[in-house]
């Protein structure tokens, strides 16, 4: 019987998703920068440049993976569109000074560093498991995302960012 | 149950055309949706739980309507029935979090339930994290204003959730920063000068009154962020209000609550450079607990964010015995005001070029994390040693497609939580290679060892992942002791990506312990069983 309505549930719930079209746009949030200054999250469209925006966290190695990828290919990547690349660590104030080293360690000083220590642009992004990352044009019309990550599946950003073009 | 999804999905289902044309509207909606059920049985060799209904699903769909400075949404959770080790306050279905929240860049209103933090979240934070099944999101307002960057403000009330309704306690607070750096327009420095009051009400029965204990209590915290130039410090104090414990050896006369004062100290402090991480976070804490109902037991009981603040690893062997803070602890012949210490991590990267470095790179990181009980209360003398790790790891690329990780770690667990001072010792060590034999298909394998002349002895572990970016990945593992119990913990599973939604099905063999997130711990039973979980988002 549970699992009859567990089912239930399952098919209503894929069949509403299917329903609906994804035009989700940046969401206007106030989050730590690397200096631990308050920005709004609308700030990061003054540039007019796309962005691919990840959420990460200390505890996640498939996302440390991944943006250390995006990382190593940013040079040869920057060579073929124009964008920047934003990091949002996820942790909780217990890590976001981890965080802040990690990324330092890691060496990401190219991306554009946040700091979400209570959630509130992941949720508002709608993120439950990292990595998700997130594709935006200049105007933060989110173009392309994906959650989870396993080595090769960075290509898919470079081209969805060309797509913007 | 249904009948609440379905009303919810048909109302957002007839918003969601007006979000296809939303792109020039600047009105849009988004939600996801995440389940995970597990199929329980019978395992006579791990002693493994079973509930009555060998069935188990927890699901959280979550809608939110922006449109412009406006932004309303809602979270509907069903329990059906909770999961094993999961805390039993979590039943059925709800709509159990909805709100409306209107913001510009100075003001912002919000009525409905909200997650908020104080500072570190040491004397408030409201969070959700399911993988605990904590949610104790306030119900109730908030109002926050900014002047530019130099100063804000936030002021809320509201009733805290907890598991599946609304709790009687009465929260209000407030929390205020100025900066002066940039009321003086100061770039290269950033000081930050920070401060809260909380104001925590439940009512309390005539037990505690009679003991001169009040429904209401007071606390406050004062902050203060510095950082220039690679360097920063952050310094916290925090006095949480009066807090009663039961006392264990209350006779029938005197008075039957302790009385206590909540304090706690926390500072980090580090360095980042170009390549180079370097932080030290110092941490004492007494009588600590912050409770949404005086005297519940459950996990879910916290009003504010106490973690443990030391390395959470990832690997299995090296989270058979993770350390949780100690809060204080009132017992029969031992009593414990909280804990004290510190961790300093260190991250470096070699790079390219360098004899370390070699053709690609190398990162090394280091963590020591101590803590100890606090010798007499009131002071800053260290008692008996809690937990102590001493870890160091690296990763290195050795060409295109050979990554290894190596990691060590050294781990001192006490398992009587500081009433004595014997604790359990264990070596780890890890290895985690990936190979990538072409873009889009890699596999990866872990070795580990763990050594300890204590509890159930030595154990051993491997995983093997295979990958095909960017949809597909498959994996098997065993965890198997080799002193004991010698039972092999296996487990292996699939997961499917694509875009936004992951599916992932797994069966192992669970044993007893603990699941932490975010320095947080909850209790598990051992359990066997197939798992699905679906996650998406829209």
């Amino acid at each position: 019987m549970k699992i009859k309505s567990v089912l239930r549930f399952f098919v209503s719930v894929s069949a509403f998703l299917l329903s609906i079209c994804s035009f989700a746009q940046l969401p206007s949030v106030k989050i730590d920068n690397l200096k631990g200054e308050q920005i709004n999250t609308n700030s990061l469209l003054d540039d007019g440049k796309p962005m691919i925006i990840s959420f990460w966290a200390c505890t996640c190695k498939p996302c440390i993976q991944e943006l250390d990828s995006i990382n190593e290919n940013l040079p040869d990547w920057l060579e073929e569109a124009d964008f920047k690349v934003v990091a949002v660590s996820t942790d909780d104030a217990r890590f976001s000074a981890k965080a802040r080293s990690l990324a330092q360690g890691h060496g990401w000083e190219d991306f554009v560093q946040l700091y979400d220590k209570n959630q509130d642009f992941m949720r508002a992004m709608n993120v439950s498991v990292t990595p998700q990352v997130f594709v935006l044009d200049g105007k933060g019309n989110i173009v392309y995302s994906h959650t989870g990550y396993v080595p090769g599946s960075e290509l898919e950003l470079l081209d969805a960012i060309k797509g913007i073009e | 149950m249904n009948s609440v999804f379905f009303i919810v999905l048909a109302a957002a289902a007839a918003l969601a055309p007006g979000s296809s044309k939303s792109s020039e509207s600047g009105s849009w909606l988004t939600g996801s949706f995440e389940s995970n059920t597990i199929l329980y049985h019978q395992d006579n060799k791990t002693s493994a739980i079973v509930p009555d209904s060998h069935f188990g699903s927890n699901n959280y769909l979550k809608l939110d309507y922006n449109s412009g400075k406006f932004t309303a949404g809602l979270q509907l959770e069903a329990y059906e029935p909770v999961l094993v080790g999961y805390p039993s306050e979590l039943s059925s279905a709800a709509l159990t979090n909805y709100y409306v929240s209107w913001n510009d860049d100075d003001f912002g209103i919000t009525a409905g339930t909200f997650y908020e933090q104080f500072g570190s979240g040491l004397l408030f934070r409201t969070w959700e994290d399911r993988a605990l099944g904590m949610n104790n999101a306030l119900m109730g307002a908030r109002i926050t204003y900014n002047y530019k960057d130099i100063l804000s403000a936030k002021v809320i009330y509201g009733l805290p959730r907890f598991g599946m309704d609304i709790s009687g306690t009465q929260v209000k607070g407030a929390d205020f920063s100025f900066s002066p750096s940039r009321l003086l327009g100061l770039n290269n420095i950033y000081l930050s000068l920070e401060g809260s009051l909380l104001n925590r009400y439940e009512w309390l029965s005539a037990d505690y009154e009679l003991d001169g204990c009040k429904s209401g209590t007071t606390g406050f915290s004062g902050r203060v962020n510095f950082e220039t130039g690679g360097f920063y410090f952050k310094g916290e104090y925090v006095d949480a209000g009066e807090k009663y414990y039961y006392d264990p050896l209350y006779d029938g006369s005197g008075n039957m609550y302790l009385k206590k004062r909540g304090n706690a100290q926390l500072i980090e402090t580090g360095y980042n450079a170009r390549g180079l991480g370097i932080g030290l976070s110092l941490r004492r804490l007494e009588w600590m607990s912050s409770q949404n109902v005086n005297g519940n037991p459950s996990t879910l009981n916290m009003l504010n964010y106490i973690p443990a603040m030391c390395t959470q690893y990832t690997y299995m062997l090296t989270t058979l015995h993770p350390y949780s803070s100690r809060t204080g602890d009132v017992g029969v012949g031992f009593v414990n005001s909280g804990e004290m210490g510190g961790q300093l991590d260190v991250y470096y990267n070699f790079r390219r070029g360098t004899l370390l470095g070699g053709k690609r790179g190398t990162k090394v990181h280091a963590n020591f994390s101590t803590y100890y009980t606090i010798a007499r209360e009131g002071t800053f003398r260290p008692g008996n040693l809690l937990f102590r790790d001493f870890s160091a790891d690296m990763e290195k690329y050795w060409n295109k497609q050979f990554k290894t990780i190596l990691l060590y770690s050294y781990q001192e667990y006490n398992p009587t939580y500081g009433a004595d001072n014997s604790t359990w010792k264990s070596h780890i060590a890890v290895a985690d290679m990936l190979y990538k034999f072409s873009k889009s298909f890699s596999t990866r394998l872990e070795l580990q060892y763990l050594h300890t002349l204590s509890d159930k002895k030595d154990w051993v572990a491997a995983l093997l992942e295979v990958n095909f970016a960017p949809r597909w990945s498959v994996y098997v593992s065993d965890m198997y002791n080799l002193g004991l119990t010698k039972i092999n913990y296996y487990n292996g599973g699939f997961a499917y990506t694509k875009s936004r939604t992951r599916l992932s099905l797994s069966y192992g063999r669970y044993k007893s312990g603990y699941i932490c997130s975010g320095g947080v711990c909850r209790q598990i039973p051992a359990y066997t069983g197939l798992n699905l979980a679906l996650t998406t988002s829209f």
